[in-house]
């Protein structure tokens, strides 16, 4: 029989200074593919890296490729999270850069950081147009990368990944940030390679997954284990903590309209991202905004928290005010609680998680102010609630990435806004935790708090949600309200 | 026209140059307000242009800009930033007769034209802003006496002051306020609220003057920061080809060098950078910086002069009248280097190897940082504004020659910076001619504590570190760098 793919043995991963994985063994057979899940902080992506040869360990990890096949003799790993550079090779990126004319040109195009990659492993580009069309991103290859949503860079970086072919694959969060149809059509392009020959291995929580995946574990406490496809430990059910004090006040709100948009158009050059945008928020309403991948969700929300520049040519109304009538944007941030993956892109490297959740109060990205006692008291208590206590004085950006996002979600809610914005606020996060936050979005809620939320999966919204607009191309395709329907 | 500066009696001379405030943040707590429902235009629209008007909007204030007639009717670039992210843009007949502040952010070159052009049309009491003294000073320009004149200068590249406002912190900001143009005593006050406007007023504001400015600036950027980084790259670059060290690797050990080298500079000063040599090479580096700064310190003291006397800046004009003759072949000149001609090697330096093969860079840059501030400060310039001049901004344009060379940095600096680094790369060449047939793969090249066992005298180690930790840029730093902990990184490697 042929040697495994993968053959681990006696495996002591660290991650930072913690033991994270000991002992640990795990064979992986050719056209064998794996679902790998557990709860965010378990250790999934570490063991990942180290199967990739990316991160140090302790004992013995073995690849046995097969000189027969056609298919590249590697072993592929895919991050969670994107990054690029500029033409100069700088990844020095700022917050809202994306949205200022004349910053977009200074990093490559879609089609250039393909051709240097398939230069580089000697791909035929024929091959890419295929798989760039089958996730309907074929529209894209001229823009820059610095214009892409989050949805088409985590398309960018799996079409990369599929162009290779390589005999191992592990992919880090597939799904995330992509829309239903994507999702489908990834998990087609998934029973095509490895039916080619690559062994897969998902990490993910998601339970849409191709049929070609036969084999899951669980990452718990340090150990992998097997389990059956439908098989999900339940945690021992954490009981709801009420939520701090400060937070079950009704926050301050204006009345009537809180967004109003009429005729709004938005365009880079010749490129309409937005069309004739109608619609009005009024103070209270749960909103659901949902559209495909690059439909310009984003970009609409940009206007709203005061992010784009071509706010000031288009007849918008936030909180009662026109637009460029005096205010700042810092007036139009104090009332908007905002979580995107942009925001978290763009993050101060430097803040601890304390740092980063009192930086809400200021809507800065890192803290730049002394806090006074009330502010930090009520940092305490929330950092409770999220059971991040012990990881404070940590930097942000050295928690796994699931952590990461409470800490977001926390800097998030802290100042008790009127408005509350959630970008696909639960990436990375496993169900549990979902459901948990989508709670406290419903409890927050309760008190008159206005909600504009996106989320791709359907089943992993809040219940409060009532209406919902969907874009498509750039244009409003319906408005209506869910909760009748349901 | 003649020499501002050159007219005022010493006392007034040494009055302004010493004018060095660091002003505390609850100078600020009136935001935007005596800016507020004003129209502010700026003309130019480059990238101090376009991304101080992003900020200044994005604040609240109203802002538009104004270009020359060509620039919009070809439609040039400076009028697709602005129009691109939907600014009003018009002509200065149409625009600066309403404007109760007109920002003057284009080119040195430009500014006396500019500023005959507007004049005439500013309202009365309206107020002009610059962000440079040059013409002011230098060129001695006169303002009708009814418009009040301020400065406002962000201390770091465009892009960095859009960068960090965004993210809710700013740049470190230098403003003055002309004395001969403050009819109605609001010069300080609107200065004050544009820095809050673009976000300066969180990482440190340093009140100055037009005088101190110019001095210190021209200072800074002729000698350690433009001259000295040029001089010192390529006199590296060169030595290590001499030896026999493989040019790819001496490329990118200098490319990147300089950056790597200057943000430890950044975060804690030359004693950091210093820090970051073994103990036996701290000593090495120490030694052969002194001697650096002996043979070098004459030709500081000449730019200083020169730049106190009006002499450079009478040389400088007289090229920009000959159609930038000089600049030109220098410009070019530098393109031909062989350090410029040489592209970075795909090889891997790790961060520490920056510091171990590259001790002479190391050298130079200490030598340069304090004899530059050491001589600002002889000359009646205060410390706070000589520490923003040499040390502060070394690192920012250290990060230019990391993105492509001195090409780039010369493209990205003004072509006043260019003129003076120029001038001081070829005086400072010859100079350390002597001094560089010494120098061995041991500084540059290779590292230093190779098959040395490391160990030192506690004694000379005890004294080096004394000297180094006290000096006046290191305490003054110290103080400075706490209000703007904040700042990132900037980083290419």
């Amino acid at each position: 029989m042929a040697q495994p793919i993968v053959h681990i043995t006696n495996l002591d991963l660290k991650y930072q200074h913690r033991l994270i994985f000991q002992d640990l063994n795990w064979t992986i057979n050719r056209h064998e593919n794996w679902l790998l899940r557990g709860i965010s902080g378990s250790g999934k992506t570490s063991l990942a890296k180290a199967i990739a040869g990316l991160v140090r360990f302790q004992g013995n990890i073995e690849l046995n490729f097969d000189s027969q096949s056609s298919l590249a003799p590697i072993v592929y790993y895919v991050a969670n999270w994107y990054q690029f550079k500029d033409l100069e090779g700088q990844s020095n990126f700022y917050y809202q850069q994306r949205y200022n004319k004349q910053s977009t040109e200074t990093t490559a195009t879609v089609r250039f950081e393909l051709e240097t990659y398939g230069q580089k492993h000697q791909l035929q580009f024929s091959e890419v147009e295929k798989l760039l069309a089958a996730l309907g991103f074929a529209d894209l290859i001229d823009s820059t990368l610095i214009q892409l949503s989050s949805g088409e860079h985590k398309k960018l970086q799996l079409v990369s990944a599929l162009w290779l072919k390589p005999q191992l694959l592990i992919i880090d969060q597939p799904y995330n940030g992509l829309d239903k149809l994507s999702r489908q059509n990834l998990n087609r392009l998934f029973e095509e390679i490895t039916a080619a020959g690559t062994t897969l291995i998902l990490i993910s929580n998601d339970k849409e997954l191709p049929a070609a995946i036969h084999r899951f574990a669980e990452v718990r406490d340090g150990k992998l284990t097997e389990v059956s496809a439908d098989e999900y430990t339940l945690e021992s059910e954490t009981e709801s903590k009420p939520i701090p004090e400060f937070l079950s006040e009704a926050p301050v709100s204006s009345t009537g309209s809180i967004i109003k948009m009429a005729g709004v158009n938005i365009s880079y050059g010749e490129k309409q991202v937005l069309k004739n945008i109608n619609w009005e928020v009024k103070s209270g309403e749960k909103w659901l905004l949902q559209g495909p991948n690059g439909s310009g969700k984003s970009t609409l929300l940009s206007l709203i928290t005061g992010d784009h520049p071509q706010a000031y040519a288009n007849d918008l109304h936030l909180f009662g005010n026109k637009r460029g009538s005096g205010e700042s944007i810092w007036d139009i941030k104090k009332r908007i609680g905002l979580i995107s993956p942009e925001l978290h892109w763009y993050f101060d490297p430097l803040a601890t998680v304390k740092q980063s959740i009192l930086s809400g109060f200021f809507d800065s990205s890192g803290l730049f102010r002394e806090p006074d006692y009330t502010r930090k008291t009520q940092a305490a208590e929330l950092i409770s609630y999220f059971g991040l206590t012990e990881y404070q004085d940590n930097l942000l950006n050295q928690l796994p990435l699931g952590k990461q996002r409470l800490a977001f979600l926390a800097r998030t809610i802290i100042k008790n806004p009127e408005l509350l914005i959630l970008d696909e606020p639960c990436q990375g996060l496993d169900q549990q935790q979902t459901q948990y936050f989508n709670k406290l979005v419903d409890e927050l809620c309760k008190n008159g708090t206005t909600l504009i939320y996106v989320g791709h999966f359907e089943s992993q919204l809040p219940a409060c949600i009532e209406k919902r607009i969907l874009l498509e191309n750039g244009e409003v395709k319906s408005v209506e309200n869910i909760l009748e329907s349901v | 026209m003649s020499n501002y500066f050159n007219t005022l009696p010493l006392r007034e001379k040494l009055n302004q140059l010493g004018v060095c405030d660091f002003m505390d943040s609850s100078e600020f707590l009136d935001g935007v307000n005596a800016l507020k429902g004003k129209k502010l235009v700026i003309v130019g629209c480059g990238a101090q242009g376009l991304n101080q008007g992003l900020n200044l909007r994005d604040s609240g204030l109203n802002v538009s800009y104004t270009l020359r007639k060509e620039a919009i009717e070809g439609k040039r670039d400076s009028w697709k930033n602005a129009t691109e992210n939907n600014f009003t843009v018009g002509t200065y007949e149409e625009l600066i007769p309403e404007a109760d502040v007109v920002i003057n952010l284009t080119p040195d070159k430009q500014h006396t034209a500019v500023v005959n052009a507007i004049m005439p049309l500013m309202k009365k009491g309206a107020t002009l802003l610059y962000s440079h003294g040059f013409n002011i000073v230098e060129e001695g320009m006169q303002i009708r006496k009814d418009l009040t004149v301020i400065m406002v200068a962000p201390k770091c590249p465009g892009s960095e002051v859009r960068a960090e406002y965004v993210r809710g912190f700013g740049v470190p900001t230098l403003i003055a306020v002309h004395p001969e143009n403050d009819p109605e005593g609001k010069g300080l006050v609107q200065a004050k609220a544009y820095c809050v406007g673009t976000g300066g007023h969180r990482a440190g504001v340093l009140k100055s003057s037009f005088v101190a400015e110019v001095k210190s600036d021209l200072m800074g950027e002729q000698t350690i920061l433009c001259g000295l980084l040029q001089t010192g790259s390529i006199l590296s670059f060169d030595k290590m080809i001499e030896k026999g060290i493989d040019p790819g690797y001496a490329s990118k050990l200098v490319q990147y060098g300089v950056e790597v080298i200057t943000e430890a500079l950044k975060q804690g000063g030359i004693t950091a950078m210093m820090d970051r040599l073994s103990n036996v090479a701290k000593i090495k580096a120490f030694e052969i910086s002194e001697e650096l700064k002996t043979i070098m310190r004459p030709l500081f003291q000449k730019h200083q002069d020169d730049i106190m006397s009006g002499e450079f800046s009478r040389t400088m004009m007289e090229d920009w009248a000959a159609g930038d003759k000089n600049l030109l072949a220098w410009r070019a000149a530098t393109g031909e280097t062989a350090f410029e001609k040489t592209p970075a090697g795909n090889v891997k330096i790790g961060e520490q190897e920056y510091f171990d093969n590259a001790l002479l860079m190391v050298a130079f840059i200490r030598a340069g940082v304090e004899l530059a501030f050491e001589t600002m400060v002889q000359a009646g310039i205060k410390p706070e504004s000589a520490y923003y001049e040499s040390l502060h901004e070394t690192p920012l344009i250290a990060n230019t020659i990391a993105r492509k060379k001195l090409f780039e940095m010369n493209r990205v600096i003004s072509d006043t910076a260019e003129y003076g680094c120029y001038l001081f790369d070829h005086a400072c060449k010859p100079l350390l001619a002597d001094f560089m047939k010494h120098v061995e793969t041991d500084l540059i090249g290779k590292n230093f504590n190779e098959g040395k066992d490391g160990s030192v005298d506690n004694r000379a180690l005890i004294a080096v570190n004394e000297v180094i930790r006290s000096h006046e840029v290191e305490t003054i730093g110290a103080e400075l760098r706490k209000a703007m902990t904040a700042m990132k990184s900037i980083k290419t490697v």
